[in-house]
This record gives structure tokens, C-alpha cells and sequence, in this order.
């Protein structure tokens, strides 16, 4: 394995920054998020994770599928597929594992969604291991690791005189090809080094199985637990895995005389008061346990018989537990789970 | 005696007695946070307490207590109106008095136990300071919340039980950072603080947590959600979020109360406050009024009534 020196990094990454879309964490007025960055200078290197994932540079939160045109008679319909090159540095396990389940779905399950494939095809991912786990994190319960490089294209270790480097796929090797990295070797391989890398990790917790959640579907948690809830979306927003979208058709204000139009696609959230309401008025989640409900049977039993990975749609990242304004914690609830189940 | 002993010993009265059907109060969460507690039981009354990370304003769970045909509950409910306690600081018992005054709810429904607050926390409600760079241990001593410093009730303006006492000096000592944020807002020419705000929104992501968090934000369905007239686009873009936030600001003009929830729960650090103090500075200024004194309309709707 080879191992950098932070400056020699630093200057990679400058370089990196004039070539392509490089987008890091950085802070926008206090706020940590994955971000375009012009240099390394404005990167920040040691954080728990930023406030949102970067599920943001697959599935934007909002994004032109295409532009409608008629002119005359005719109706043109052009699509407009994103491009440009993307690499993203400073990835965590969590979120790459994140970016994996969303591929599950968005690429691997007919039909194939060509944006988020796109933009997947475009992007290459530079991890870095965190040291510690948050307080809130808890991936290691969901089969993740703070130093888990399975998911990343490149994968950094943060040691003591830089950072060590493991290429994990053709294009983690193709992008150091393209954009040649001074390197020492360390005298580890990759096992002795992988199992020296010392990171503190926090106590496991039972996750419950696919099958225990649906049985509770009439349990009466649910409206107790989701009583303070706001029905915001910051739950889903900051997710890495959630990805529910409403689509619309919307005016475009142009001059040139042509009606013109677009349809766009945006986040949207199980957790408000209107996802589920249908034409009619009838409205199957009305009540905030209703929704409530919905959103960790999806997490825990929808998606995993749904989709290929088989796996429960979270990463244990932990974002949620600390944005919900009013600590609707997935923890509790899946002890809780784990406790009726008994 | 505690605060928390005497919300506790209320709240089990109330509901041995059956004056109420549920007390809304503040209980301490697994992993330590402060957050809403809804007790429906006498024996369960010891989970309720009182301290300076009671940050949120449970006002906002009102209406679904006491009009639940309006917000759809889980398990039917009974045709007899409800009755509910709830636990409110000063700037929280002002929001009774609008949501009284706009007849969500009929006083008799409501016992209202008030406290008289020493002061939120910094950083209430929250699991560290998640939001910031990097993780901070809280600060020592803990400071108080900008609302907190600003605040000139201190008592509650409406109660029904009334705990604490009286401060012999309103301003004991709280004033000493209050910010000055309005004045450097002033102090900007209109194109800056055109930029400023388009700033600040462009980090918005509709996640519609203040207007959730806000007690007058009670639409059954909100201006800037309907999908069938479609007044705002329903992308997450600059364009759409300067209609939603200044809308919004203006619809709580003589409305807003201030208690600074909305920029609490905002994911992304708006100072959605500032605007809404903004515009509270200028109803005093024009109308000499101050939302939730007492139990009235706002002066959009009694001085422009006569024209």
C-alpha cells in the first residue's frame, strides 16, 4: 500500500479542482455539507459527517428530466441527461454504502432511471475513514464499518505523517492515472495495515429483522411515538437512502414565443401530511403514526424484499437521530421493535 | 420545591380528576434530550420535567389535542371536545392567546400550566452541536438562547396554574449579548440585503420544518403546497424558496410571537427568525402592537375591518 503526505495531497487536490466538478466538505455560513470546492483550502478535513449526504450529487434535489416544446403543432420533447465529470472526496462508509442501495433501485431494477445512472457513471468516490464513530452513528450494527472501503472507488486512512491510500476499483486506479499522486510505500500490506488501523467503535445494537416489523403494523407505538412529530422532512432529506420524488410539468417563462415547459423532479417525504393522498381525497396516512410508520417499514421491510441487496435500506449513519427537531430517534424505535418481538 | 415536582404533582390532579385528557409537557429522552411528552395517565406523570433545554413550543400541538376531527389521529375519536394541559415558558403562553384569538380551540378545552423560565440553553434539543463543523462540547458556562436574551415578558401573559415566581427585576442580567442583528439588517442598503437573503435561502431545502415548528402556521393545507392551483413551483429552487420564506414572513406579521423555534429546527442555520422579527418590529412601529398580549385579531384584521 502507499501512503501521502497531507501537503502532497493538498496540491493533488488543487489540481483535481481545475479539472473536474471536485466537491468536498465544506462549510456554507457554519453549515457542513459535500459541496463544490475551488482548492483544497476551502475543504475541511476533520468532521463526524456533513448535515446532508452526498446523495445530493447522484439525486439532486431538484433536477430537469426535460424540456417540453410546441411549436405550432408539434410537441418536441428534449431530454435533458446531466453531464460533466464529478469526484467527490472525503466520502464516509456510510455514505457510499448509501449511494449503493439508491444503485439497487435507480439503476439495477427495470427501469433503469438514465439520470442517476448518469451521474453514477460520472463520479468517482474518495473515502475517508473516520476515526471515531458519533454519537449517534451506528453503521457497525448494520454491517458497515467507520473503515469500511468496500463501496468507494479510492479509500483514505488518516495516519500520522499523511494519509494512506488503498485503489479499490479501475476507476479509483484510472482516476491516479490521470492524476498522478506522489506516493512512499509503507511497509504494510494490506491486512496488517487494514487490521492496525485502529477505530474506536461504538457498541452494536439489535437490529430487528425484515419480518418483525409487519406484524407490529397495528401496534399502537406508532401513534404514541409519532405524536411529536412535526411531519417536516428533514428525516428524509438528510438521508442517504431515502429517495421518494414527485414529478411535474412547469411553465418555462421564455421569450422567444414558443409554449414551452419542463418537467422536473424533486425530493419528497413519506413523513408529509399529503405524500399519500390520492385523487378523490382519500388520504391512507392521514394520521402522523400512519406515516410514521411507513417510513421505517420501508427502511426495514419494503426495501429489503423489494430490492436486489436484500439488506435494510439504512446505513446507520445517524443523521436523522440529530436533525429531528424533536428526537424521534430510529433507534428507540427499533428496540422497541426488538423488545414487542420477544 | 422544583419546578419538575410541580408539574408533576399538576399534571397527576388533572388527570386523576379527568379535567384533561392529556398533558403535554417536557420529558428527558434515552440519549438525554429534552423533547415533548404527551402523558395520558396519572401513574406516568413522573416522566414530565422541567429544565433550561425545555426549548420547543408545544403550543403547536394543540389543535390536533383539542380539534382532532381537523387533523386526522389514528384510532377514532369521541365527539366531546378534548381537553388539554400544556406546559408553556412566557413566549409560549403568547401563542395560546393567538390560537385562542384565530378560535382554533375554545378556552374551556385548555388548562394552561405556566412557568416562569430562567432561560433556554444554547444548543437545547440537540445531541451536541451537530451542525457545526465539528463536533463542541456544550459551552461553559452554557449560554442562553438569543430569544432568551431579548425576552421581556419572563412570565407567562396567560395561565391557568402558575409556577415560579415573579422576578423582582425583569432584565436581571440577560441583556448583556443581546444581538444587534436587526440593526446590522438595517444598517444594510436594500441590494445587500437583497443578496443576504437570497444567501441565506439558497441553502434552504423545503423541508418545511419552521413553518412545522410554528404554532400560527395552521393552514389545513399550505399557500405554498397546493397541488391544485400550483401558486409556487414545487422545485427546490431560489426563485420558489424567496416566494415560500417571504410569504411566509408576511403571513405571521402581527402573528409571530418570536420564540425563535423556526430557526431552531432549521436544518440549514437561516436565520428565519431575523425576518420575522423584522417584520414584528414593524407592526409595533406602525400598529403599536405585540402578538399574544392578550386574547385579540391582529391589526390586519381590526383596522382594516372599518374600510
Amino acid at each position: 500500500m502507499k501512503m501521502t503526505a497531507p501537503e502532497g495531497l493538498a496540491v493533488w487536490l488543487d489540481r483535481l479542482a481545475q479539472e473536474v466538478n471536485l466537491i468536498a466538505p465544506r462549510e456554507i455560513d457554519g453549515v457542513l455539507l459535500y459541496r463544490p470546492v475551488r482548492n483544497s483550502g476551502e475543504i475541511v478535513w476533520e468532521f463526524t459527517r456533513p448535515l446532508l449526504s452526498i446523495k445530493e450529487a447522484f439525486f439532486p434535489a431538484t433536477e430537469r428530466l426535460l424540456t417540453i416544446e410546441k411549436i405550432g403543432q408539434q410537441i418536441k420533447l428534449t431530454e435533458t441527461l446531466p453531464k460533466g465529470e464529478q469526484v467527490i472526496f472525503g466520502v464516509r462508509p456510510c455514505d457510499a454504502r448509501g449511494i449503493k442501495m439508491l444503485e439497487a433501485l435507480f439503476t439495477d431494477t427495470e427501469p433503469s432511471d438514465p439520470y442517476f445512472t448518469q451521474r453514477r457513471e460520472n463520479t468517482t468516490l474518495i473515502g475517508l475513514a473516520c476515526r471515531t464513530m458519533g454519537a449517534t452513528c451506528f453503521c457497525t450494527s448494520l454491517g458497515g464499518a467507520p473503515d469500511d472501503p468496500g463501496d468507494m472507488d479510492v479509500m483514505l486512512y488518516e495516519v500520522e505523517n499523511g494519509f494512506v491510500i488503498q485503489v479499490m476499483t479501475e476507476k479509483g486506479q484510472a482516476l491516479l492515472s490521470r492524476f498522478s499522486l506522489e506516493t512512499d510505500d509503507i511497509s504494510e500490506n494490506e491486512s496488517e495495515f487494514r487490521a492496525s488501523y485502529l477505530c474506536e467503535q461504538a457498541e452494536r445494537i439489535v437490529i430487528p429483522e425484515m419480518n418483525a416489523w409487519a406484524v407490529k403494523f397495528d401496534d399502537p407505538y406508532w401513534e404514541q411515538v409519532s405524536e411529536r412529530c412535526l411531519s417536516c422532512r428533514i428525516c428524509a432529506y438528510v438521508c442517504p437512502t431515502c429517495r421518494c420524488f414527485d414529478v411535474r410539468d412547469e411553465d418555462l417563462l421564455s421569450g422567444n414565443g414558443h409554449n414551452q415547459s419542463e418537467r422536473i423532479r424533486c425530493w419528497d417525504s413519506c413523513a408529509r401530511e399529503a405524500y399519500r393522498r390520492i385523487a378523490g381525497g382519500h388520504n391512507p396516512r392521514q394520521a402522523k403514526g400512519q406515516r410514521l410508520r411507513n417510513r421505517f417499514l420501508c427502511k426495514f421491510d419494503y426495501y429489503p424484499r423489494q430490492s436486489a441487496l436484500g439488506t435494510a435500506a439504512c446505513t446507520g449513519c445517524g443523521r436523522c437521530i440529530d436533525a429531528c427537531p424533536v428526537n424521534i430517534d430510529i433507534t428507540e424505535v427499533m428496540q422497541h421493535i426488538v423488545e414487542v418481538s420477544q | 420545591m422544583s419546578y419538575t415536582y410541580e408539574i408533576q404533582t399538576k399534571a397527576r390532579s388533572l388527570l386523576e380528576s379527568k379535567q384533561v385528557d392529556c398533558v403535554i409537557g417536557y420529558e428527558i429522552g434515552p440519549r438525554g434530550r429534552t423533547r415533548p411528552a404527551f402523558i395520558y395517565q396519572p401513574e406516568e406523570v413522573e416522566r414530565l420535567v422541567w429544565n433550561q433545554a425545555c426549548t420547543h413550543n408545544l403550543t403547536i400541538y394543540l389543535k390536533e389535542q383539542l380539534d382532532p376531527q381537523q387533523s386526522g389521529r389514528l384510532k377514532t375519536k369521541e365527539q366531546t371536545p378534548r381537553h388539554a394541559a400544556v406546559v408553556v415558558k412566557a413566549c409560549d403562553s403568547r401563542a395560546v392567546n393567538v390560537l385562542l384569538a384565530e378560535n382554533h380551540f375554545g378556552r374551556e378545552q385548555l388548562h394552561v400550566i405556566g412557568v416562569v423560565c430562567d432561560g433556554i440553553h444554547e444548543g437545547a434539543g440537540e445531541v451536541g452541536n451537530q451542525r457545526s463543523v465539528r463536533q463542541f462540547p456544550a459551552a461553559d458556562p452554557p449560554q442562553f438562547q438569543a430569544r432568551c436574551q431579548r425576552c421581556i415578558e419572563r412570565v407567562p401573559v396567560v395561565f391557568d396554574t402558575f409556577i415560579g415566581e415573579r422576578p423582582s427585576n425583569q432584565k436581571s442580567g440577560m441583556y448583556e449579548n443581546v444581538l444587534d442583528d436587526l440593526d446590522c439588517l438595517q444598517a444594510m442598503t436594500p441590494t445587500e440585503r437583497t443578496d443576504f437573503w437570497l444567501s441565506q435561502f439558497d441553502r434552504c431545502i423545503r423541508c418545511y420544518a419552521c413553518r412545522q415548528a410554528c404554532p400560527m402556521c395552521s393552514c389545513p393545507t399550505c399557500l405554498y403546497e397546493r397541488d391544485d392551483s400550483l401558486w409556487v413551483g414545487m422545485g427546490i429552487g431560489l426563485n420558489e424558496k424567496r416566494t415560500f420564506h417571504l410569504g411566509r414572513a408576511f403571513h405571521l406579521a402581527g402573528r409571530c410571537i418570536g420564540c425563535d423555534e423556526c430557526e431552531r429546527v432549521c436544518p440549514m442555520d437561516i436565520p428565519i427568525s431575523l425576518l420575522n422579527r423584522r417584520l414584528i418590529q414593524e407592526v409595533e412601529t406602525v400598529f403599536g402592537y405585540r402578538a399574544g398580549m392578550a386574547q385579540v385579531p391582529p391589526p390586519f384584521v381590526t383596522v382594516l375591518s372599518d374600510r
